[in-house]
C-alpha cells in the first residue's frame, strides 16, 4: 500500500521530466477548471449575498418553497421537495464515484452499471427542477416577477426570483451537461475505448466534474433554501 | 503488481466502505441543516437567527468537506496539489467579507438618507391585494 | 486506496510528449493545417502576434482620431467625413462617435492587444521551448483559445458597423449605460456584440491559461525545477493563474448583466429615470455591484497585462546586461506577491463611488502594499543593469524603457491608492496618465521588447536595426510627452472622457497643451507603422539568422535549430543542468542551461 507521495520525497516531483503532483496534464486541467467555474458561482453567490444584503427585507424560504407534486391545494411541506432534490444529487455522486472506482478496477460492467444510474440521477433530478421552476412559474415567479412578499410582510424586490432563477438555472445548465458528458461516457465505454486504452481516466475526470455540480448544490441549496 | 487478490479485495472493500460511510455522513448533515432551517424561521430575535445561520453554514463547509476530500478524492492526492486548491480558494475569505460588508452599508447609506425608500419598505401589504397567485402579465 | 491510485496512473505519469522523445516525423501538412488550424505552439503564438498587431492598428488609430477631436475641437477635417460617414457629419467627429472611440479603444487594447497579443503570444511561444516542451500539454485547447480569440474579435468588429454604432459607455461597461437600451445609441445592438465578444474572449483566456498552467506544472523537461525556470516562465504562470481565477467573476457578472439587458430583471438597475421614456420598474439592485465584478477581474487584468512584460523583460536584462538577474527569488516572491495582492485591491477603482470608507481604508492599506514587491522588482532590475557589460540591442532598450515608464507611472499609483487623494484626482487626466504610462505604455513595451529578442527565434530572420532604433527613441519620448503633461492637467482637475474642454472656462488654458499631446500621439502612431512595416518586411527580406543563439543567452529555445519544426527539439529534447542566469560566472561570459556543472565551478 505505498503512497506514492511519500514513497518519492518531494523535492524530486519537482525536479522537472515528471509531473510534481503524479498526475496527468487532463486531470490537473480538469481541477483547475473547476476553481476558476467555483469563482463563477462564487461570484453569483456573493452577488445574491450583496443584494440580500442591502436589502431591508428578504422573502421566507419556507414560505415559497413548500409545494409537492401531487398534493392536494392547501397542504404545505416546506423544503420537503427540495430534500428529495438534494438526496438524488448525493446518490447520483455516490454512483459516480463507484463508477470511478469500478474504473480503476477495469471493472466494465461495474462501470456501466453505475454511470447508467448516474445518468438516471441527473436526470431525476432536472425533472425535479422542472417541476420546481415550472410550479414557481404558475404563482407568478419569473425572472422579473416576485409574488412573494417579505418575510415582514413588506413588498419584496424582484431581486429574490431574479438570482434564484439565474443561479439555479446556471446550476441546471451544468447538471445537463453533467448528464450529458456521462452519456458520452457511457457510450464511449460500451465501445469498449477505455478497455483499448488501459485505464478509465476520462471517467475520473467526468466524476470530478459531476461531483462539482453535486458540491455547487450543496451551496447553492443553503443560500436559497435554508438562510 | 504482485498485490494478492485477498489484499486487492480487502481495499476495495474498505474503499467502498468508506464511500457509504461518507453518504451517511452527508445525509445527516443534510438533515440537521434542513431541520435548522425549518426551525429558524420561528426565532424572533434577529441574533438567534443569525447565529444558527452561522451554524447551517458551518455544516455547509463540512459538507463540502466531504465531497472534495472523499468524493473528489482530494484527500489521496499528492499534498502539493491540494495546496494549489486550497490555498487560492482563500481569496474568498476577502471577496465575501468585502461585498456583503459593501452591501450592508449601502442598506445603512439608503435608510439614512433615503428616508421615503425606508418607510415604503416597512409597509406590509395585506394578505388579500398580495399577488401570491398572481398570473402573469405578459 | 492510494495503491490503486498509484496501480493504474502509472503509466500516465509522464505526457506523452515526454515518452515520445524519439518520435518526431515530419507528417504531411497542408497549409490549412500549417497556417490556419495549426495545432503547433510557435505558429498559434504568431496567430495571436499578427491578430493582436491587426487590433493594436484599430486601436491605436482610434485613439489618433478622437486625439483629433481633443486637439483641435473647432477644425473640421472633411476626409473624417469620408471614412466615418454620419459618425463625422461636416468633418467634425459626433459626440456618440468619440465616445464610440474612446470605448472601443479601451477594450481592444486591454483586452485584445495586451491580454491577448501579449500573454497570448509570448506564453505560447516561451513556455514550451523555455521549460523544453514539444508542445503545449493540449496543443488541441491551444488552438481553440486562438480561435475563440479571432471569433471574439470578428464579433467586436462587426460591432463597429452596426447601424446605432459601438458600444459607447466606457470600457469598463458600467450599467445602466451597459445595461438599458434607452440609456444611448451605442448601448443598443452595440453592447450586445460587446458582450459577446468579451463572453468569447473569456473562453478563449481559460482555454488557454488552463493550458499554460498544466504545462508549466507537468511537461517541463528533466532538470527544470521551478527553481531554474526563466523568470519569463514564471511570469507567464502567474498571469495565466490571475485569468484562471479572475475571468470567471466577471463572466458571472456579465451573465447578470445580460439579464439585466434582455429579461427584465434589476440585478443593477434601481430608481432610474430615463428621458422620453420615464420612470423604470427596476428596483432593489445596485449599479455598485456591477463594479465590485467587474474590477474583481478589472485589477487582476492590470496584471495580467503587466506581468508577461515584467518576466520578459527581466530575462532580456539579464541577457544584454551579461549578468545574473539580480534577486531570482526575491523576483518570484514579489510575483507571488503582486499575484495575491491583485485579488485583494479591486475597490481602490471605486473609492468615490459612495464605497463604505471603513472599507476603503482597508483596500488603501491593501493597495499601497504592493508598492513593496513593484519596489523589489524595480530595485532587483536597476542592480541587474548596476555595473553590467551592456548590450544596447533593440529589445534591451525597450527594456530598460519598460523600467523607466514602470517607475514613472508606478509613483502616481502610490498618489491614486490613497483614498483621500483621489477624491480630487478620481476620473481626471491623471488617471489617464498614470494607467496609461504603467500599464498601457509600459507593457506594450515590454511587448515590444519580447518581440524584438525572440524574433529570430520566431522567423529566423532579424528585425531591422536602424528602424528598431529610430521606433525606440520616437515611441520613448513620445510616451512621455503624450502622458507627462496629462498630470497637469489632471491635477487642475481636467475631467476624462469629455468630449469637448475648450467650452469649460477653466479647461481652456489646456488647448494649447491639448493639440501638443495630439500631435504627438499622431507622430508615435506613425512610428508604429514604421515598426509594422519592418515586422512584415523583415520576415520574409530580413537579415537571416545564422546562429542558434543569436544573443549568446542560456536559455533553451536557443538551442532549438534556427527553424524548428513542430516538436521543436530534433532527437532528444535536452536536459537542464542549472539555472537560467549563469552570464560572466567563473569568468565564462554565458553557460546554457543544458551545460553540466563542471567539477571546478562554483556554487551560487
Amino acid at each position: 500500500m505505498a503512497v506514492i507521495s511519500t514513497t518519492l520525497p518531494s523535492e524530486k516531483l519537482w525536479t522537472g521530466g515528471k509531473s510534481p503532483f503524479n498526475v496527468e496534464y487532463g486531470k490537473l486541467m480538469m481541477w483547475y477548471f473547476l476553481m476558476s467555474d467555483a469563482f463563477t458561482f462564487g461570484a453569483f453567490l456573493i452577488s445574491y449575498g450583496t443584494i440580500r444584503f442591502s436589502s431591508n427585507g428578504w422573502p421566507d424560504p419556507n414560505e415559497v418553497f413548500r409545494s409537492f407534486p401531487l398534493a392536494p391545494e392547501g397542504i404545505h411541506a416546506p423544503l420537503v421537495f427540495v430534500s428529495i432534490m438534494t438526496f438524488i444529487l448525493i446518490i447520483s455522486s455516490v454512483t459516480m464515484v463507484l463508477a470511478v472506482h469500478e474504473g480503476h478496477k477495469m471493472n466494465k460492467s461495474g462501470v456501466v452499471n453505475n454511470l447508467i444510474l448516474t445518468i438516471i440521477g441527473g436526470i431525476a433530478f432536472l425533472s425535479c427542477q422542472a417541476w420546481e421552476w415550472s410550479h414557481l412559474y404558475s404563482e407568478g415567479a419569473w425572472w422579473g416577477s416576485n409574488p412573494f412578499l417579505n418575510a415582514d410582510g413588506s413588498q419584496s424586490s424582484t431581486n429574490f426570483t431574479n438570482y434564484f432563477f439565474t443561479i439555479t438555472g446556471f446550476h441546471g445548465f451544468h447538471v445537463l451537461s453533467g448528464v450529458v458528458i456521462n452519456i458520452v461516457m457511457l457510450i464511449m465505454t460500451l465501445l469498449d475505448k477505455f478497455e483499448q486504452r488501459g485505464h478509465y481516466l476520462m471517467i475520473e475526470k467526468a466524476g470530478l466534474y459531476w461531483h462539482f455540480v453535486d458540491l455547487v448544490w450543496v451551496f447553492v441549496f443553503t443560500c436559497f433554501y435554508l438562510i | 503488481m504482485s498485490n494478492t487478490t485477498a489484499l486487492a479485495e480487502a481495499h476495495d472493500n474498505s474503499t467502498t466502505k468508506e464511500i457509504w460511510k461518507i453518504t451517511a455522513y452527508l445525509s445527516i448533515l443534510t438533515i440537521i441543516e434542513l431541520a435548522l432551517g425549518f426551525w429558524m424561521m420561528g426565532l424572533n430575535s434577529d441574533s438567534a437567527r443569525f447565529t444558527v445561520k452561522g451554524v447551517i453554514v458551518i455544516l455547509m463547509i463540512a459538507k463540502a468537506f466531504y465531497i472534495v476530500a472523499y468524493f473528489m478524492h482530494l484527500k489521496h492526492e499528492v499534498r502539493n496539489l491540494i495546496m494549489t486548491i486550497i490555498v487560492p480558494l482563500f481569496l474568498f475569505v476577502w471577496f465575501i467579507t468585502a461585498f456583503l460588508y459593501e452591501g450592508n452599508s449601502y442598506k445603512n447609506l439608503r435608510n439614512t438618507y433615503d428616508p421615503y425608500k425606508k418607510a415604503q419598505s416597512s409597509i406590509k401589504v395585506s394578505n388579500s391585494e398580495s399577488s401570491e397567485h398572481k398570473v402573469h402579465s405578459e | 486506496m492510494s495503491s490503486t491510485f498509484s496501480d493504474h496512473s502509472s503509466a500516465t505519469l509522464v505526457a506523452p510528449h515526454l515518452l515520445d522523445d524519439t518520435h518526431h516525423e515530419h507528417h504531411h501538412e497542408t497549409f490549412i493545417s500549417k497556417y490556419v488550424f495549426s495545432m503547433d505552439h510557435k505558429m498559434i503564438a504568431k496567430q495571436f502576434l499578427v491578430t493582436g498587431i491587426f487590433w493594436a492598428v484599430l486601436g491605436g488609430l482610434m485613439s489618433v482620431l478622437f486625439r483629433l477631436q481633443l486637439g483641435y475641437p473647432d477644425a473640421s477635417f472633411p476626409w473624417l467625413e469620408d471614412i466615418l460617414g454620419k459618425w463625422a457629419k461636416g468633418g467634425h467627429i459626433t459626440p456618440e462617435a468619440y465616445y464610440a472611440l474612446v470605448t472601443t479603444h479601451g477594450t481592444v487594447l486591454v483586452f485584445f492587444v495586451l491580454t491577448a497579443g501579449l500573454s497570448g503570444t509570448f506564453a505560447n511561444f516561451l513556455i514550451p521551448l523555455q521549460i523544453g516542451a514539444r508542445d503545449m500539454a493540449s496543443p488541441f485547447m491551444n488552438m481553440l483559445s486562438f480561435w475563440f480569440f479571432f471569433l471574439a474579435g470578428l464579433v467586436m468588429l462587426s460591432s463597429i458597423f452596426v447601424e446605432t454604432g459601438p458600444f459607447s459607455g466606457g470600457w469598463t461597461a458600467y450599467p445602466p449605460l451597459s445595461a438599458l437600451r434607452e440609456a444611448s445609441p451605442g448601448s443598443k445592438s452595440g453592447m450586445d456584440l460587446w458582450i459577446i465578444s468579451m463572453a468569447l474572449f473569456v473562453v478563449s483566456s481559460l482555454l488557454g491559461g488552463l493550458n499554460y498552467i498544466a504545462t508549466v506544472l507537468n511537461m517541463r523537461t528533466k532538470g527544470m525545477s521551478m527553481t531554474r525556470l526563466p523568470l519569463t516562465i514564471w511570469a507567464l504562470f502567474f498571469t495565466a493563474v490571475l485569468g484562471v481565477l479572475s475571468f470567471p467573476v466577471l463572466f458571472s457578472g456579465f451573465i447578470l448583466l445580460i439579464f439585466d439587458r434582455n429579461f427584465g430583471t434589476s440585478f443593477y438597475l434601481s430608481d432610474i429615470y430615463v428621458n422620453g421614456v420615464g420612470a423604470l420598474p427596476n428596483e432593489g439592485g445596485s449599479a455598485i455591484l456591477y463594479q465590485h465584478l467587474f474590477w474583481f477581474l478589472g485589477h487582476p487584468e492590470v496584471y495580467i497585462i503587466l506581468l508577461p512584460a515584467m518576466g520578459m523583460v527581466s530575462e532580456i536584462l539579464s541577457t544584454n546586461a551579461r549578468k545574473p538577474i539580480f534577486g531570482y527569488m526575491a523576483m518570484i516572491g514579489s510575483m507571488f506577491a503582486i499575484a495575491i495582492l491583485a485579488f485583494l485591491v479591486w475597490a481602490h477603482h471605486m473609492f468615490v463611488t459612495g464605497l463604505n470608507p471603513f472599507l476603503g481604508s482597508i483596500f488603501v492599506l491593501l493597495t499601497l502594499l504592493i508598492a513593496v514587491p513593484s519596489a523589489i522588482k524595480v530595485f532587483n532590475w536597476l542592480t541587474t543593469l548596476w555595473r553590467g557589460n551592456i548590450r544596447f540591442t533593440p529589445g534591451m532598450l525597450f527594456s530598460i524603457g519598460f523600467v523607466s515608464l514602470f517607475i514613472s507611472g508606478g509613483l502616481t499609483g502610490i498618489w491614486l491608492g490613497n483614498s483621500a487623494l483621489d477624491i480630487h484626482l478620481h476620473d481626471t487626466y491623471f488617471v489617464i496618465a498614470h494607467f496609461h504610462i504603467v500599464m498601457g505604455v509600459a507593457s506594450m513595451f515590454g511587448m515590444f521588447a519580447g518581440i524584438y529578442h525572440w524574433y529570430p527565434k520566431m522567423f529566423g530572420r532579424y528585425l531591422n536595426n536602424t528602424l528598431a532604433y529610430i521606433h525606440f527613441w520616437i515611441t520613448f519620448l513620445g510616451a512621455y510627452l503624450i502622458f507627462w503633461p496629462m498630470h497637469y492637467e489632471g491635477l487642475a482637475g481636467m475631467p476624462r472622457r469629455y468630449y469637448d474642454y475648450s467650452i469649460w472656462e477653466s479647461f481652456k488654458q489646456f488647448s494649447d497643451l491639448n493639440r501638443f499631446i495630439s500631435t504627438v500621439a499622431m507622430i508615435v502612431f506613425a512610428v508604429q507603422l514604421l515598426f509594422i512595416a519592418n515586422f512584415f518586411y523583415s520576415m520574409f527580406k530580413g537579415r537571416k539568422l545564422l546562429t542558434q543563439n543569436p544573443w549568446n543567452s542560456n536559455t533553451l529555445e536557443w538551442t532549438t535549430p534556427i527553424n524548428p519544426g513542430h516538436g521543436n527539439w530534433e532527437g532528444d529534447i535536452p536536459e537542464v543542468y542549472r539555472w537560467a542566469y549563469d552570464y560572466g560566472k567563473d569568468g565564462t561570459e554565458f553557460i546554457s542551461q543544458v551545460t553540466p556543472i563542471g567539477s571546478s565551478e562554483s556554487t551560487h
